[in-house]
């Protein structure tokens, strides 16, 4: 069978509203689905993955041809990071398998396909208003999900998300209205071709619009004030589906519409600027915490700001080493939070005090968080490491040493608290004997996830030769709009 | 212009409302006044004065008498998702009555802001 893009929103969407029905005739039915799901996508990748690097696939949705229909654009830096999306989200499944054991899991998982169906959409969709559709769908999964514990600070972390994150939709919806009114048209190859139709004023305004709206949910800073809470209050698995699934699709959008509609050097200037205000605030707000979630949730913020402002230099190698960046981050903050997870489990309780000792009795799940924040420190031989070097060598190469200095001031804050972590883990301490044991699908998740983080960081390879394509294709507005336009 | 300027103060009322009150019930009513305000703006970019639905039901109507009629569907699609998540936030709300017996955010506030 042709495998279509159109089935990477399609099929999950699907498995969304055929597991509560599974749900009536077998559990293990519910909880084997996601997978199925995402072994049926990665087959899809594979098939599409090489066409879409050489030429993008546009896919149009009922007929109608572009600009009037709505389109599927599955170019390379889609590709590239649906790609990534769906081996974040097979792992999350192998975790939650044991993990989320508390009822009612149909609908953890139902939440969880819902939040796939609208990632994905978000970085396939061709039309405006389509990504405000699927942003919707994201954020309202999301949103359940942060109270999916049912406890009180749950409900209040949601509670928050929740209201941060419908302004956001708000203003987003707006700038999509605008651009309407002066453009006439919503498909974003269309509006790019039309943009000076658009007055300076209204144009800044709109600007301003989709980079708070978006914002919110790529963590720039001072938008962020919803992540700590929300990572810390839901269930672990979930705080790997924030930092690996939906910041990227949030983060892609906001970049993809910049680098469209308004790539001028003051904007990029801008974003440089607000990049480091994240990245530096995040970082010491992150040595601040006790708690051992509430610091990797500032962390991703702060490796949201390195990624920004890698976009905001803007150059080839610059691009190419933020969709690097953003690759490793999914997938070393999603094996940062399954081992807190279960560290927090194990010890009992939220603080990174009460980690002492764990190391020793817990070895296997304390080495799988030691490898992680070593990763993210950007040590070799971990794929870090390449991201981070890549990073630094492009502003380099800008010429921007101050910047430098910040990404590098960024890192060795980042580096203490990581480290003080893990040396509270091996600090060598009587703890009171636990029968309580990771299980084996816990264990192999986050294997499996160290297993991809050293074999990118001994060859680099593999990856890197697909940022080449996948940077061109986001920077390089003419072939979007010729491709999209067809 | 008119149509302009009544949603436009229907959004600011909204954002008042959500950034002043300290009843979680108010704020969601304000998040809901903020919706219908954006609502009724993108309706009014697609108003074409006189003009009829966008439907050829008579041979004398053209084109420049009909309302664009796209604003008006995508209007139909955010009512129904601002629905979703007035729905989603009530849900909340009960539960963090259930959880602290008042609705009052400053007695809520365990979480730092």
């Amino acid at each position: 069978m042709e495998f279509s893009p159109v089935l990477y929103i399609a099929i999950p969407l699907f498995a969304a509203f055929l597991i509560p029905l599974l749900g009536k005739v077998s559990k293990t039915l519910v909880k084997l689905t996601p997978g199925i799901v995402f072994l049926y996508l990665s087959y899809g990748s594979i098939l599409l993955f090489p066409k879409a690097m050489e030429k993008p696939i546009v896919q149009v949705v009922a007929g109608f041809k572009p600009p009037f229909g709505i389109s599927l654009y599955y170019g390379a830096t889609a590709a590239f990071l649906i790609t990534m999306v769906t081996i974040v989200g097979f792992v999350i499944w192998l975790y939650s398998y044991k993990f989320i054991i508390r009822e009612p899991i149909e609908k953890y998982y139902m939440l969880f396909m819902m939040l796939i169906t609208g990632s994905t959409g978000i970085l396939l969709t061709g039309d405006m208003f389509n990504m405000f559709v699927f942003l919707e769908i994201t954020s309202i999964a999301a949103y359940s999900l942060t109270a999916f514990l049912r406890d009180k600070d749950g409900a209040e972390a949601a509670f928050k998300y929740l209201l941060i994150g419908s302004f956001s939709s708000t203003f987003y919806l707006l700038s999509v209205m605008i651009i309407y009114s002066y453009t006439g048209t919503l498909n974003f190859a269309d509006i790019a071709g039309k943009i000076d139709l658009i007055p300076p004023m209204a144009k800044g305004f709109v600007l301003v619009l989709v980079l708070v709206g978006m914002g919110i949910e790529a963590e720039m800073f001072p938008l962020n004030g919803w992540a700590p809470d929300a990572y810390s209050q839901a269930p672990s698995p979930v705080g790997a589906v924030f930092g690996g699934i939906v910041v990227k699709a949030g983060l892609y959008a906001m970049i993809r519409i910049v680098f469209l509609f308004f790539k001028t050097p003051e904007v990029m200037q801008f974003l440089i600027f607000m990049g480091i205000l994240t990245l530096l605030i995040a970082e010491m707000a992150a040595m601040r915490q006790h708690q051992i979630k509430r610091m990797l949730a500032f962390s991703s913020i702060g490796q949201m700001g390195l990624v920004i402002i890698a976009l905001g230099i803007g150059t080839m190698g610059s691009t190419s080493a933020a969709l690097f960046q953003m690759f490793n981050h999914a997938l070393i903050k999603s094996l940062l939070f399954f081992a807190a997870g279960y560290l927090v489990f194990h010890s009992g309780s939220k603080q990174i005090e009460d980690l002492e000792g764990l190391g020793y009795d817990k070895p296997v799940t304390s080495f799988f968080f030691a490898v992680g924040a070593l990763a993210i420190i950007g040590l070799p031989p971990f794929s870090g490491f390449w991201s981070k070097l890549l990073i630094l060598v492009s502003v380099a190469k800008a010429g921007d040493i101050a910047i430098l200095l910040l990404i590098l001031t960024g890192s060795v804050i980042e580096a203490i608290y990581y480290l003080r972590a893990v040396v509270k883990l091996y600090t060598r301490k009587e703890v009171p004997d636990n029968v309580r044991r990771t299980p084996i699908s816990g264990l192999v998740a986050m294997g499996v996830l160290a297993a991809i983080i050293l074999y990118v960081g001994l060859y680099p390879g593999v990856i890197e030769k697909w940022l080449a394509p996948a940077a061109n294709n986001l920077l390089n507005a003419a072939d979007y709009i010729k491709a999209g336009l067809f | 212009m008119l149509y302009y300027i009544g949603a436009i103060s229907l959004i600011l009322i909204g954002m008042y409302a959500v950034l002043t009150k300290k009843n979680l019930l108010k704020i969601v009513i304000g998040l809901s006044i903020v919706d219908s305000g954006v609502n009724l703006l993108f309706i009014s970019v697609g108003y074409v004065k006189d003009a009829t639905a966008p439907i050829f039901s008579l041979p004398s109507l053209t084109a420049d008498k009909m309302v664009d009629p796209v604003p008006q569907a995508l209007v139909l699609t955010a009512i129904v998702i601002g629905l979703a998540t007035t729905a989603v936030a009530l849900g909340l709300v009960i539960r963090l009555y259930d959880h602290h017996k008042t609705l009052n955010i400053n007695k809520i506030r365990q979480l730092k802001w």
